[in-house]
């Protein structure tokens, strides 16, 4: 199973008994999604977003050896939008971040790869102005 | 604009959006030989992350990461723009007047954006948008894994929830080459002039900005693009 997030695709083990849901394996969620399963509930970067209780036993489940998560479950409460194709599940932004985000109006970080084949995070400039400047060959 | 305005002064970091081949997109920058930085974003991230709907685009950032502008349409001068068709001269220098003047007046400068207006302007996405971003990179992946069908289905699917995203349009119209995004391209934008007050860009708003609008040259309906036009894009 391939899962699209942030840019990036991770390819995860898919849990055999229920693939009409998205289940990841709880080791696999930062990796896959950058969401991280803690006591206080799951959590991006900062921010945490406690899980229901009625919903716990439903979502956090052992299959297979493993302990799962049913993400598209928690994506479907905070708004997070995904589509998938076979085994290849796309994740939307996640709107809390994006608004969080643009009410502060904090230019979003990011880490791309310069053509010289260096990483670039937009973090290493503060102190710096940037001017940020798309384009296309097309 | 950087060399003139001054490297030291500040960071420029131009970003292709091109899911396209990498050694193709390398050479439009080689070419270029710029001395800024350079990175090819080939499943279109920065537009993501800043709400940008077409290109170019471009966000002033201060020093404490703040966005102070964001706009389309950033042509950094009269440029002459390909669309798999020809040259069409288009964009003037506004926007680079107005980065020289921020450049030099940081929070001084006219053209930083009040707290008021950059609630207005930073606009979260709603539902559909959100799907159509999801189904966008889903229409990237199979580009790039070769599996033209499911890119073709997932490119029309994001098009259709998110009308207004040129990128979603120009992108995955490139998909079946430059000439055929070309006039789908001059189509779409003479339709919308037809019977909408919309742009091919947002207006930025700067002094000197002209020619927003985008119009087909003269020179180009020649009839071997007629007839080039009648069958890629199946017209009558």
């Amino acid at each position: 199973m391939i899962i699209l997030a942030n840019g990036k695709m991770t390819k995860v083990a898919q849990r055999t008994d229920d693939t009409e849901r998205l289940w990841v394996r709880v080791v696999d969620l930062p990796g896959a999604t950058g969401w991280q399963m803690k006591p206080q509930g799951m959590c991006l970067g900062e921010m945490c977003v406690p899980l229901p209780d009625d919903r716990v036993e439903e979502w956090i489940a052992d299959a297979e050896d493993w302990v799962w998560m049913c993400y598209s479950g928690f994506a479907d409460m905070i708004g997070q939008k995904y589509v998938r194709d076979g085994d290849v599940w796309s994740l939307g932004s996640v709107p809390e971040v994006r608004r969080s985000g643009l009410e502060a109006a904090i230019a979003p970080d990011f880490e791309l790869t310069e053509r010289n084949g260096e990483r670039l995070r937009l973090s290493d400039f503060r102190g710096r102005k940037v001017v940020l400047f798309t384009w296309a060959s097309w | 604009m950087y060399e003139s305005i001054g490297q030291d002064r500040f960071e420029l970091i131009s970003v292709a959006q091109d899911s396209g081949d990498p050694k193709a997109v390398g050479r439009w920058f080689d070419r270029a030989s710029p001395t800024f930085r350079c990175v090819i974003d080939p499943t279109h991230q920065i537009s993501s992350l800043f709400g940008w709907v077409n290109v170019p685009s471009a966000a002033w950032i201060d020093e404490d990461g703040t966005i102070v502008r964001s706009n389309e349409g950033t042509y950094p001068g009269e440029s002459t723009v390909g669309f798999g068709l020809g040259k069409v001269r288009f964009g003037d220098d506004s926007f680079a007047r107005a980065t020289r003047d921020w450049i030099e007046r940081g929070a001084d400068s006219e053209y930083v954006w009040s707290s008021a207006e950059l609630a207005g302007r930073l606009k979260p996405v709603d539902e559909d948008a959100r799907r159509a971003e999801a189904t966008f990179k889903l229409a990237l992946h199979f580009e790039a894994v070769g599996d033209s069908e499911r890119a073709l289905k997932h490119f029309a699917a994001a098009q259709r929830l998110a009308p207004d995203n040129w990128l979603y349009h120009r992108q995955g119209w490139t998909h079946r080459g430059a000439l055929y995004a070309g006039l789908k391209v001059l189509r779409r934008t003479s339709h919308l002039r037809k019977t909408t007050d919309k742009s091919f860009y947002d207006p930025t708003g700067l002094p000197g900005e002209k020619h927003r609008r985008f119009t087909e040259p003269e020179w180009l309906w020649t009839p071997a693009v007629r007839r080039i036009k009648q069958l890629l894009l199946r017209e009558a």
